[in-house]
């Protein structure tokens, strides 16, 4: 099998003032040239959790659709990769194959499946932390390489402790990953946050049962295009360097500062989970490095993909990160382009969180300060999407430029806001000169 | 094996594996701030008593406004630059000399889960309504000059401590002037907290007001809710001064 390769682009303005240390850097790395996929010699395998708690009656039709959803996540399995379907109270248990196993896609597998969901009854509490146990254990029957988990509840986590959910986590982190779905308004954004944030997966809300079926096909399609496990993200610095953070800024944000493996005085690697043929994703990183004397240049980061393999560690694809040390204002002034957007949509994001959390506390005025800073730098950032998302919760008075909290807000608007907060829009490159270091073009 | 400019043995051959300095350049000599660059803070203060920097009224040793050491002992008045307004430190000319020092020393900021945990022991259920922040990036300051203040910034007073702690995250039991590092002859620091609010800790002890405490290597200054400032002394090839402001994003 031939080794996958990505295209690593840096985006960056590389001149620094005299005695300056800080460099920041937007890193765009797309999957390419990905190996044709052999469904059982790559091992993937799935395994669907549906919240079948007491909630999940009311109204009735709640469960009718979390059973069409999961069917229509069935249908989308790939002949030949493993597949289970766990049922979530306050306990967790297999609905399908037999107790703790995983069967193997195929028609006939598929047919079975489904006809076993009418045995999805709503029945007990919720307790996320033994659903995702029982998925490690289902998983670690066998040793694909992909593993992959979709999350349906409609409610809080309130059958066990913060800290049994904790724990689950921790024993999950680096098996598989996990997309999670709320359905509804009775759940917890931060909850189901914490659990797509450590299994590297997504998290959104289906305010209306019907859409779930279109939406949970979409996530398996996603998760069969995956085609390579594990691969990190390696940041290299020279001597009396740090790394102050690596964030993933595109699709959405993810903070993985506090996930990094040292492998090395000098190196660490950040997870960042599968990847399918042709997808990008976008990395903010910011190092700080012993500024030089004026003249110098330095390599302030060498940043690769690397996947292990049983030969070492291989590295896919590779971008450099540059220092040069100025005394021209005008070249170490000037803030790329990149950098500057996702910047602003990183404070966006926690604007948007901050806001809504000071609500729920009943701080109208934070609430309103931090909604109506978020609304000004979802437009400076070009998100539409979030500036709609805030429009269903927040006035914005054009002429004073504050937000006022709306008299009635519906809840999954808030919701959304809240879960839809972390995507980001991408950064158009310019038509005419397209490379990223736009600062350093025509020296 | 390559050798860098600097010295080091490197396998990779466009930048040096150990101080990523561009394989075949050559080394420049690290600059010493030129005339008219001077490692005080450029702030508009017009001197007068009793502080003779921005005019506030006298504290001990320290001006609580603007940082400004009134310790009789320096000796020394604040000069004016003619054409900038800029109040150039005392100590401006010693800052210089110290360039060619062997140590430097940073600062580095992170949020200590052991230091909140001891705050909020000793201070009951109050003050555990300030929370531990979920994300706060490490920060780094290198320490230069003759002083540092360590606090927050106020809009009001235009004053920015050259460790801006405003955040975010902001930890709320940090004053606007928390604490002073004072550079010693000898090139080690010291820490004074000129009457801070919520007090200072060293290594875990909290320290009087006004009282010089002299720092080493690792030693950890607790401040605030659940700020500690670890002070890290590292040999040097090149001297780094403190920019204005904060090395925040």
């Amino acid at each position: 099998m031939s080794a996958p390769e990505f295209s690593v682009e840096i985006f960056q303005n590389e001149y620094l003032a005299s005695e300056a240390r800080e460099v920041s850097v937007v890193v765009s790395v797309a999957s390419e040239g990905l190996p044709v996929h052999a469904a059982t010699a790559t091992g993937a395998a799935e395994i669907i959790i549906v919240d079948c708690s007491g909630s999940m009656s009311a109204p009735q039709a709640k469960m009718l659709e979390a059973r069409d959803a999961t069917a229509a996540a069935i249908d989308a399995i790939r002949d030949g990769v493993a597949f289970a379907v766990v049922a979530g109270s306050h306990i967790a248990r297999s609905l399908y194959p037999a107790k703790d196993s995983m069967a193997i896609a195929s028609p006939e597998t598929r047919a079975d499946a489904k006809r076993t969901l009418r045995f999805l009854r709503p029945e007990g509490g919720t307790a996320m932390g033994s659903w995702l146990r029982l998925a490690h254990k289902i998983f670690t029957t066998r040793d694909d390489v992909l593993r992959h988990a979709i999350l349906l509840t409609d409610g809080m986590n309130q059958s066990e402790s913060v800290s049994a959910l904790d724990s689950a986590l921790e024993l999950c982190t680096g098996v598989f990953s996990c997309d999670c779905r709320g359905v509804g308004s009775d759940w917890k954004v931060e909850e189901l946050r914490r659990i797509s944030t450590a299994l590297l997966g997504t998290v959104d809300i289906v305010p209306d049962a019907t859409g779930l079926a279109a939406d949970f096909e979409a996530m398996m399609t996603a998760s069969m295009a995956k085609e390579v496990a594990d691969i990190k993200l390696r940041v290299w610095t020279p001597q009396h360097a740090a790394v102050r953070f690596v964030k993933q800024v595109a699709p959405t944000i993810e903070d993985l500062t506090n996930r990094r493996t040292q492998v090395g005085p000098q190196a660490r690697d950040y997870p960042t989970g599968a990847w399918g043929a042709d997808e990008s994703r976008d990395y903010h990183i910011r190092v700080d490095v012993q500024p030089a004397a004026v003249g110098q240049e330095m390599l302030a980061a060498r940043v690769s993909l690397v996947q292990d393999s049983d030969a070492g560690p291989l590295t896919l694809g590779q971008g450099l990160v540059k220092a040069i040390w100025t005394d021209d204002e005008e070249l170490s002034t000037k803030i790329n382009r990149h950098v500057a957007s996702y910047s602003a949509q990183t404070e966006l994001a926690r604007a948007i969180q901050d806001g809504l959390e000071a609500r729920k506390k009943g701080d109208v005025e934070a609430a309103e300060t931090l909604l109506g800073r978020a609304v000004g730098l979802a437009r400076e950032s070009g998100n539409e999407q979030s500036g709609r998302l805030l429009s269903n919760v927040v006035d914005f008075d054009e002429e004073s430029g504050t937000a006022r909290l709306k008299a009635k807000i519906v809840e999954g608007d808030a919701m959304a806001l809240d879960t839809r907060s972390t995507k980001t829009v991408r950064v158009k490159n310019k038509p005419v000169d397209g490379a990223g270091q736009e600062v350093s073009s025509g020296q | 094996m390559a050798i860098c400019p600097a010295g080091h043995d490197s396998a990779a051959a466009d930048y040096c594996d150990l101080c990523g300095i561009r394989m075949g350049s050559q080394v420049m000599a690290p600059v010493a701030p030129g005339p008219g660059m001077s490692s005080a803070p450029d702030f508009a203060h017009s001197p007068g008593t009793p502080c003779p920097r921005c005019g506030e009224s006298g504290f001990a040793r320290f001006c609580e406004s603007c940082g400004y050491p009134l310790d009789e002992s320096t000796g020394q008045q604040p000069t004016v630059a003619a054409d900038s307004g800029l109040v150039l430190s005392p100590c401006a000319g010693e800052d210089r000399a110290a360039s060619t020092r062997a140590t430097t020393w940073t600062a580095v900021v992170t949020a200590s889960r052991i230091h909140y945990d001891s705050v909020i022991a000793a201070a009951g259920p109050d003050a555990s309504q300030v929370r531990f922040p979920d994300d706060c990036p490490e920060r780094r300051f290198a320490l230069a000059g003759s002083q540092v203040r360590i606090g927050r910034r106020s809009v009001t007073k235009e004053v920015v401590p050259e460790i801006d702690l405003t955040g975010p995250p902001a930890d709320p039991g940090i004053s606007r002037l928390h604490a002073i590092l004072v550079s010693q002859p000898d090139g080690l620091w010291s820490v004074i907290d000129p009457g801070s609010a919520n007090g200072t800790t060293v290594n875990d002890v909290e320290i009087m007001p006004g009282e010089t405490v002299q720092l080493g290597d690792g030693d950890r200054i607790g401040i605030g809710a659940w700020t500690l400032i670890t002070i890290v002394a590292h040999p040097s090839y090149v001297e780094g001064n403190l920019r204005n402001g904060d090395l925040r994003g």
